[in-house]
């Protein structure tokens, strides 16, 4: 297999799992994803994110301990691993090179 | 109170439950259950099940779902496949009526497919299709059938292309025999002998570039750009140039020796689903003026107008805005002719733009004196195509339930050994798809078999496109769902029986079941019978057209083409043949009351400075009596009266229109007075299906054709001594003739077609 890429969507996903520190699942990202980041999306489409995540190797899983909610169902609650740290890191040296040699900064630059 | 039930909705779980990996479930299930238990909180339990259960469709990706087993194991499939076929052969008779029927269906539905495929295909082929159009001239002061039309002045081009930004390009043709379309005779210039060719267009440059016509050999640009030069097709060019370079040739059309035209190019032939076709020859326009000022006279309508609009044009836009036109050119023209009541005429006019696909298949109601298809028999013929299948099916049901006793032991004992349902259901819809499978094949054989016959019957080249992409796919599919669905019920119902009452003797036939077979069976009937009813409908109106009373007598008569060769002698050429035992009477004269020969729609001033329209035919003498009208009023047309060349004989629907109580004597004037002396009982010279429209008849010559009556049913002995006067003649003119009642039938061949179809 060749490098594993990271897409958009996946980064802040990842980003995500590594924030909330062990206690990560479909909701919790879910629900972050919408209020820090402003998008909201499907849990299906956090679920599929988390899954290619799992297949490359930049997340694991763990069972939790079954609650009454949920129908007593177990939540799948993700951890960011070593891997996934190193895709993270390697993203934003990158960035952060190309940032500091972007002249005139936040003055006339502009997205369109 | 219809509370809908707490918790997410059952189905949705369930069908997550079923789709879904087991490996995924817990984690999918358990975090959707805690979003409803979250939403139920916040927003109420209806719009919490409407999410749950669109999270569970969105959750139903290929990533999600578990691996099914195969829905039918290879083995169970082949051991299906044989107990399928031990059933057929088990039941000869029966299988035969059950393929037969579906194979016949089969066939059926796929000839009027190729059929329909065939009328939806015409005018297709344009790469800016979208943006050709046809123009449309309403006039609510012409008759009926005239009311809209595709009739134009010289002029409307040029206006078009000056005067509306959106039109990009415009583009007249002439294809009416007044000016020298439809048929001439042609030869070339370096020898003698003349031919009959019948597709000629006059045609502007322009219409190359608007109708895509390619031109293969010569100049796209230049081709009909000068005066005098025509295109030909490339079938044309081989037959008349075969190993030779056509290109600048002189070709002379009708014997005009003064006139020669140069081949400027050689143009594709024209696909035979154009609603030009079959059109071989165009003569250029330009530097055409068929008299004096006629390129700017706006009172003539003789030219129909293509145009290609901007892309985005609206075409809804440009029809309001058309109506300056008449503000601007028709109604000065009218005025300064003095035409009396201008302005209201002006008022009832306006313009439409017809999208050139639309043109072969709906032009009901427009006058443009083309061959056409009918939208509504496409669309009867493809209702009749359901209505096949359906009864195809449903006979395939009801033959399946009704064998159900024979098959009922066999469920029950294989219930007790231990099939599933789901097996059995499977079992017997592997028998229909097999059947249906069978049949498909039975029936294409069976279709490509009937082809040629129905090819004749259709007056059509159909073929299966075997090589078609999508030809055998769509055929495997449609052989796979026709069986699954003819399947289903039967398959459904035999595997309900309950093995304890199929071995205990008792059928299992519930009410339900029954009324659904009545209902089938009494569906089936009734369409039978529709369709019966229906084709004995067609039929009687086809008899009725056929037989119905023409006000002409076709039979017995022979048409010669090319007369205008004899020139000067024509006169004496009649005289001579006139003399022939055989012969009862011979008119010399282009008018005939049948498709393809001269017409000429005119406007006349009657007394009271009205206006009437109607055809201005030119005859002879002996018009009237060879071909069998009738005077029902007056006289008819009389040497020894030297007043007779201004005199009119005119039909009964002319009649009518003028409205008169006693029409003799009256004056008609379309530019010369003419005293009407007669009147002609009405005769069909159109369609029979369209009524008789007004139609005046001079005395004037028109020298293409001359009509000869037989006086004995002895036509072969009747033409070998026509072609010995006519060789003594002119030796270097074919001999070209026709007979009256061919060329009558052949008008009719759609109506022949309409019942073939509908018979076969």
């Amino acid at each position: 297999m060749g490098r594993k890429y990271l897409g958009e969507f996946e980064e802040l996903v990842l980003l995500f799992v590594a924030v909330q520190a062990g206690q990560a699942y479909g909701i919790s990202v879910m629900e972050a994803l919408e209020t820090e980041a402003g998008r909201s999306v499907n849990i299906s489409a956090v679920h599929a994110a988390l899954r290619r995540l799992e297949k490359k190797g930049f997340v694991r899983s763990d069972w939790s301990e079954a609650t009454s909610s949920r129908g007593g169902r177990r939540k799948r609650l993700f951890t960011i691993t070593q891997e996934g740290e190193a895709a993270l890191v390697e993203i934003r040296t990158i960035r952060n090179q190309l940032w500091g040699r972007l002249p005139n900064l936040g003055t006339n630059l502009s997205f369109s | 109170m219809n509370r809908p039930p707490a918790g997410p909705p059952r189905w949705a779980d369930r069908f997550l439950e079923w789709f879904c990996h087991p490996d995924l479930l817990e984690e999918i299930q358990g975090d959707i259950y805690e979003l409803y238990e979250m939403r139920e909180a916040k927003w109420g339990s209806k719009r919490a099940r409407r999410r749950f259960t669109w999270d569970v469709l969105r959750s139903f990706r290929l990533s999600t779902v578990k691996n099914f087993d195969l829905l039918i194991s290879p083995d169970m499939l082949k051991i299906n496949v044989r107990i399928a076929f031990r059933q057929m052969l088990k039941q000869k008779v029966f299988t035969f009526i059950k393929l037969g029927g579906f194979a016949l269906g089969m066939a059926a539905c796929l000839l009027i497919s190729l059929y329909i495929k065939d009328e939806t295909s015409y005018d297709q082929h344009y790469q800016d299709g979208d943006r050709l159009y046809r123009m449309l001239a309403h006039n609510e002061s012409l008759p009926d059938s005239w009311q809209s039309n595709v009739f134009f002045p010289a002029p409307l081009a040029e206006a078009l292309l000056a005067d509306f930004p959106e039109v990009e390009a415009a583009a007249r043709i002439s294809p009416g025999g007044l000016f020298g379309g439809g048929s001439n005779t042609l030869r070339r210039a370096d020898q003698q002998e003349n031919f009959f060719e019948a597709g000629f267009i006059l045609a502007d440059p322009e219409l190359l570039d608007v109708l895509e016509i390619p031109i293969v050999q010569g100049d796209q640009d230049q081709a009909l750009v000068e005066p005098l030069t025509i295109v030909i097709s490339e079938r044309k060019a081989k037959q008349y140039f075969p190993g030779e370079d056509p290109l600048g040739k002189m070709l002379i059309i009708n014997d005009e020796l003064e006139n020669p035209y140069r081949i400027s190019g050689v143009m594709a032939n024209i696909p035979d689903h154009s609603h030009l076709a079959p059109i071989d020859f165009l003569v250029t326009l330009s530097g055409v003026e068929f008299w004096e000022g006629e390129q700017s006279y706006w009172r003539a309508n003789n030219y129909h107008t293509y145009v290609r609009l901007e892309e985005g044009a609206s075409t809804q836009q440009l029809e309001t805005k058309l109506l300056s036109l008449i503000d601007r050119y028709y109604l000065p023209s009218m005025i300064a002719e003095g035409v009396k009541d201008a302005e209201d005429e002006a008022n009832n006019m306006s313009f439409g733009l017809q999208p050139i696909q639309d043109i072969y298949l709906k032009s009901g109601g427009v006058m443009d004196l083309l061959p056409h298809g009918d939208i509504r028999f496409v669309r009867l013929l493809g209702a009749i195509v359901l209505f096949i299948l359906a009864l195809a099916i449903i006979n395939f049901v009801n033959l399946s339930t009704a064998k159900s006793a024979n098959r009922a032991r066999e469920v029950g004992m294989r219930k007790v050994v231990g099939s599933q349902r789901r097996q059995l259901v499977q079992q017997f819809l592997t028998e229909s798809v097999l059947v249906s499978a069978l049949a498909l094949v039975l029936g294409v054989v069976l279709a490509s078999l009937l082809l040629p016959a129905f090819n004749q019957l259709a007056d059509k080249q159909l073929t299966l496109p075997w090589l078609a992409w999508w030809f055998l796919p769509v055929a495997a599919l449609g052989g796979i769902v026709l069986g699954v669905i003819a399947g289903a019920y039967p398959a459904l119902f035999l595997s309900t029986f309950k093995p304890i009452d199929v071995l205990r003797g008792h059928l299992s036939r519930g009410a339900k079941s029954s009324s659904l077979r009545n209902a089938l069976v009494v569906f089936q009937f009734a369409t039978s019978v529709i369709l019966i009813v229906g084709t004995l409908v067609v039929y009687q109106q086809m008899e009725f057209i056929l037989n119905k009373k023409l006000g002409f007598d076709k039979d017995q008569v022979v048409i010669l083409q090319g007369a205008n060769t004899l020139g000067d002698r024509v006169g004496a050429f009649k005289e001579e043949i006139q003399r022939l035992p055989l012969v009862q009477s011979v008119s010399v004269g282009d008018y005939l009351p049948i498709d393809g020969t001269q017409r000429n729609s005119n406007r006349f001033r009657v007394d009271n400075d009205e206006q009437v329209i109607g055809q201005f035919w030119l005859v002879d003498h002996e018009y009237i009596n060879t071909l069998g009208m009738e005077i029902v009023h007056g006289r008819d047309f009389s040497r020894e009266m030297s007043t007779d060349s201004t005199a009119m004989i005119i039909n009964e629907a002319m009649a009518r229109q003028l409205g008169y109580d006693d029409p003799l004597g009256r004056q008609l004037n379309n530019g010369p007075d003419w005293n009407i002396i007669g009147v002609v009982k009405d005769f069909h010279w159109m369609s029979l299906r369209d009524e008789i429209l007004p139609v005046c008849l001079v005395l004037e010559e028109s020298p293409y054709m001359i009509s000869v009556k037989a006086s004995a049913n002895e036509m072969d002995q009747l033409i070998g001594q026509l072609e010995d006067t006519w060789s003594r003649f002119v030796p270097h003119q074919a001999f070209q003739y026709t007979f009256l009642d061919q060329e009558f039938a052949s008008m009719y061949e759609d109506v022949f077609r309409t019942r073939a179809v509908f018979m076969s």
